[in-house]
Formats: C-alpha cells, sequence, structure tokens
C-alpha cells in the first residue's frame, strides 16, 4: 500500500471514533445490552398460536395495499419516465419532470404516511397513497435511467423511417425497456410489502399496526407471531418473484436462444 | 413538376428523373477538426444497385446516414429527388417514409415477434390512434405475411426476434424495409460476418427484389468481390476519400472515375490496398 493510501485508511479510522464519540456510540454498552436482547429473544419464543389467524388477516391487508401502491405508483411513473428521459426530450421538458421526481423522493414513505393520515384520516387508504408516491419517485427514476441505457441502434433504425416520436416510444422504447420495468415492479412490490408493514406506526394501516402496539406493550411473544408472518411472506414473495425474473426477464435481456416446439 | 410536387408531396416517386442521388463535394466531422469524408461526389441513378466499398473505418457508414438525413455535412450539397435530407425536416421526413435504411446492427426490436417488427415498416401509414392500440389494418397484415414469404421466414412470425439466427435477424431487417415500400433502399454491411452461402442468398434476395420494386440499391459492403458480382456501380472509399468507381461491363471492369485503369490495375490497386 502507497503512503497515501495509509494517510487515507488513517483519516476514516480517525474520523470513524471522532462520530461514535459524538453520538455516543459505545461498545460497552452494546455488551452489556446483550442480556436484555436474551430477554426478549425469550419472551418471543412464548408465541400465541390463536393470533395468527388475525395476523395472517392483517398480512393480507398489507399486501393488497402494497399491491395497490405498486400497480398505481407504476402506472403514474411510467408516463412521467417517458417525460423525463433526456434521449426523449428536450431539457425544458425533462429538468422540470425530474426535479418534480427528486422533491417526491426526499420523503421517506413514512413521512407521506403521516402528511396522508392527516388529509384523509387513519387507515389503509393513507398507507396505500404513501405508497404509490414512494413508488412514483423511485420508479420513474430507475425507468428513465432505463430508457437512457436502450440500444440506441433499434432507435436509430425506427427513427429512419420518419416515425412520430409516440410510435418511437410505443415501438421501441416501451418494448426494449419493458423486461427492466417487469423486474422493478417486482423488486418495489418487495419492497413495498416490507415498508407497508411498518406504516401501521403512523396509523396507516397493515400488519405494522399490530407489531408496533404489542411491543408498546412489552408483549413480544404476540409481537413475534406478527413478525414471523411478515418474514414468511416477505420469503414467498422473494421466491417468487426469482421464478418470474427467470422466466420472463433474464432470457429476453441475454437474447438466450431458446428452442420452439 | 414543380406543380406536381406541390400537389403530392408523398408521391415523389412519380416524378422520373434519372439521377435520384446527388452528393457534390460533401466533407462531414464528427468532432469538427477531423474530416470523416473529405470531399466526396456522387451521383446516382434510380434503378441502380450501387455498392460503397471501403476499410472499416473509411467513412461508409457516415456516406449512409448522410442519405437519409441522419447526419448532415459540413460542406458540400446532398440532393435525393431534389430534397436536401435532414429528419429534421418535416417535408424530407414523408421522403424518409420510402427510404428503407438497415444498419450495420440490423436495429431489430429484440422482445418483439418476427411479424411486429416487420410492420414498424408500415408505420408511417397508421394513424395516431391505430398506432398507439397496434391495431394494424387486415391489408397491411397480408402485405406483412406476403413479405415474410418473400424473405423466406415463413413460419417463424411469430418468434421472438432474439430467437433468430444472424441470416434470419437479416432477413427480417429486409423485410422491415420493404414494408415501408421503399424508392431507396441503405444497407450497411449487411452480409458482413455471414457464412458464403447465406451471405449470397441476401444478396440474391435484395438483387430480385431490386428489379420487382423498381428500387433503387446503395449497399455497403467490405468484400470488393461480392460488391462487384452484384453491384452495376462500386465506390471504393479510402479515409473518407473516394478514390476509385468501377462497374462491371460484359466481362471487363471499367474505371468509371478517370476512365484511364484496367481491370487488371484495378484489382491490383485494391488488392494493395486490402493488404495494408
Amino acid at each position: 500500500m502507497n503512503p497515501k493510501n495509509n494517510i487515507i485508511v488513517g483519516i476514516i479510522i480517525a474520523l470513524l471514533f471522532v462520530t461514535s464519540y459524538n453520538i455516543g456510540a459505545n461498545p460497552i454498552e452494546f455488551v452489556k445490552g446483550l442480556p436484555n436482547l436474551a430477554i426478549v429473544a425469550e419472551e418471543m419464543t412464548q408465541v400465541e398460536p390463536k393470533l395468527f389467524g388475525t395476523a395472517f388477516l392483517s398480512m393480507f391487508e398489507t399486501i393488497q395495499m402494497a399491491f395497490i401502491g405498486t400497480i398505481v405508483g407504476v402506472a403514474i411513473s411510467l408516463p412521467l419516465s417517458m417525460f423525463a428521459a433526456r434521449n426523449l426530450n428536450s431539457k425544458y421538458v425533462y429538468a422540470p419532470v425530474r426535479a418534480i421526481l427528486a422533491a417526491i423522493r426526499t420523503f421517506p414513505s413514512i413521512l407521506w404516511a403521516i402528511l396522508f393520515v392527516i388529509m384523509v384520516g387513519l387507515g389503509p387508504f393513507a398507507g396505500v397513497l404513501a405508497i404509490i408516491m414512494y413508488t412514483i419517485g423511485f420508479v420513474a427514476k430507475l425507468q428513465y435511467e432505463v430508457i437512457e441505457t436502450i440500444d440506441s441502434d433499434p432507435m436509430d433504425a425506427v427513427s429512419s423511417i420518419g416515425v412520430s416520436k409516440w410510435q418511437l416510444i410505443r415501438y421501441v422504447v416501451l418494448p426494449e425497456s419493458a423486461p427492466h420495468l417487469l423486474s422493478q415492479m417486482l423488486y418495489m412490490f418487495d419492497y413495498n410489502v416490507r415498508q407497508t408493514s411498518i406504516l401501521g406506526l403512523v396509523g396507516a394501516g397493515g400488519i405494522g399496526f399490530y407489531i408496533i402496539n404489542y411491543i408498546k406493550f412489552f408483549e413480544y411473544g404476540k409481537a413475534a407471531v406478527f413478525m414471523l408472518v411478515v418474514l414468511v411472506t416477505v420469503l414467498i414473495i422473494d421466491w417468487a418473484s426469482v421464478k418470474i425474473r427467470d422466466k420472463y426477464i433474464i432470457k429476453s435481456q441475454h437474447g438466450m436462444k431458446i428452442s420452439v416446439k | 413538376m414543380e406543380l406536381l410536387q406541390m400537389t403530392r408531396p408523398s408521391s415523389f416517386s412519380l416524378i422520373s428523373t434519372k439521377k435520384i442521388i446527388q452528393m457534390n463535394n460533401v466533407y462531414t466531422s464528427y468532432d469538427s477538426k477531423n474530416y470523416a469524408l473529405k470531399g466526396i461526389s456522387i451521383s446516382i441513378d434510380r434503378g441502380t444497385n450501387y455498392a460503397i466499398v471501403g476499410q472499416s473505418g473509411s467513412g461508409k457508414s457516415t456516406l449512409l446516414k448522410l442519405m437519409n438525413g441522419m447526419m448532415i455535412p459540413s460542406k458540400g450539397t446532398i440532393k435525393i429527388d431534389y430534397q436536401t435530407p435532414n429528419m429534421k425536416n418535416k417535408q424530407f421526413k414523408l421522403m424518409m417514409h420510402k427510404i428503407g435504411y438497415i444498419p450495420q446492427s440490423l436495429g431489430l426490436i429484440k422482445n418483439i415477434t418476427v411479424l411486429e417488427n416487420i410492420l414498424i415498416g408500415a408505420l408511417p401509414r397508421l394513424g395516431k390512434i391505430q398506432s398507439l392500440l397496434k391495431m394494424f389494418p387486415e391489408e397491411e397484415v397480408i402485405e406483412a405475411k406476403k413479405i415474410l414469404k418473400q424473405v423466406g421466414l415463413e413460419g417463424k412470425e411469430n418468434r421472438k426476434a432474439y430467437m433468430l439466427s444472424g441470416g434470419e435477424k437479416r432477413r427480417v431487417a429486409i423485410a422491415r424495409a420493404f414494408m415501408q415500400k421503399p424508392t431507396i433502399l441503405l444497407a450497411d454491411e449487411i452480409v458482413s460476418e455471414l457464412d458464403h452461402i447465406t451471405a449470397r442468398e441476401i444478396m440474391a434476395l435484395i438483387a430480385s427484389a431490386q428489379k420487382t420494386m423498381n428500387l433503387t440499391a446503395i449497399m455497403v459492403h467490405h468484400d470488393i468481390q461480392l460488391a462487384l458480382e452484384y453491384a452495376n456501380r462500386v465506390a471504393v472509399i479510402k479515409d473518407g476519400e473516394k478514390i476509385l468507381e468501377i462497374g462491371v461491363e460484359g466481362d471487363k471492369i471499367v474505371d468509371f472515375q478517370t476512365g484511364n485503369l484496367t481491370t487488371e490495375e484495378i484489382m491490383e490497386m485494391y488488392s494493395n490496398e486490402s493488404k495494408k
């Protein structure tokens, strides 16, 4: 390692100590606190099986919220991404659209949830609206980045026919970016299910409402039931998205040859 | 003729004049310092099979992009049927509908089917709603299937483009261009990287369609032998300059640029160039 790198590593380690001191991060406290974790863990093993019914129902509500949020969010973000792509628009179009998208992304979904709880009241609807906003901000960004990296050859070939911009979007941009869009939808749904699980914290519906309340009243055994259901659901969604990805996305992206009957 | 052009702007192919493409002393540059093309003059008759041959980086592809208005020359004039090519010009855009352009990479859309790729050639004839909903009129679908058969892809209309072999992909790109009902076909190294037999099949396909459709074909090639076999005229480009313009008359290769070179001299000159 050259001396310059040694200095950089030294500075990073020094900064680590300074910032840890500033925020009061203390490894000794962490070790001292481990027995507390053991208490919680032990209480969590005392699950109350009769709560599984409620847990599954609230998980179902959470999945429905995530589903609506993802689909509506993606549907809104798709046209926005077309306007935000630099290779399809002039600066006067893409710059303001990008600024709006960046502003939407500034808020985490929990802040959107608080805002919508104020607007439409407690309950899952506020959560759905929060998920929609969050999805718009992220999927539109991911999607315009994909559009900007679309192979320019089909774009050039089809533009050379003298087609309109809308025809170019419909016949080149959409099909070329479709596998990415599907991949983003799956990712976003997976992410939204986990997000929705914590939106209950601010009263925006879903399974998080139960988790936060049981924890508040130190009923870890009951909270564990709900957390277990979240874990299993996320694992199932993860497994399913791998399957869908393999079937529809990987092959088309790599131009893999498949035998046809 | 003025009147005819004004009243029927899209039917320029009816205006029968001999020269369809005229380039006069054309220069282009990508970076304002070095010229990619230097003083090229080319004149192409309607219905000709014209070939442009040269090494990689000689400026052949740039020539094609100038002809369909995707690039604008830095100096000199280009006229395609008396219009200056520029893809941003609305009048010329109408003409682009009838110029089939096949880039070297073919530019197929890999996630859609063969038939859908071919139908893209019909887009200029489609209304806004029809194209938004992908509602192609029945006669266009029939036409596309006819062309599919013509290029030898019968029965493969529902395959996705990425499943096809190199030769088949080229046939799809040709079919898409034919679907435009073109008057000019520009093809950039369409048979390079193909085996000998497939390359000749593709060339024969274009040659026969060229006669039946009264097409002016301008094709960029790597291989001068292949070019001479199919083209009426061959322009040889080197470092952005046209160093030769030759053609086959009977069993002789004729020098149209200066009129001085013999067949042997031409072949020797080209083989020396290839060695470099």
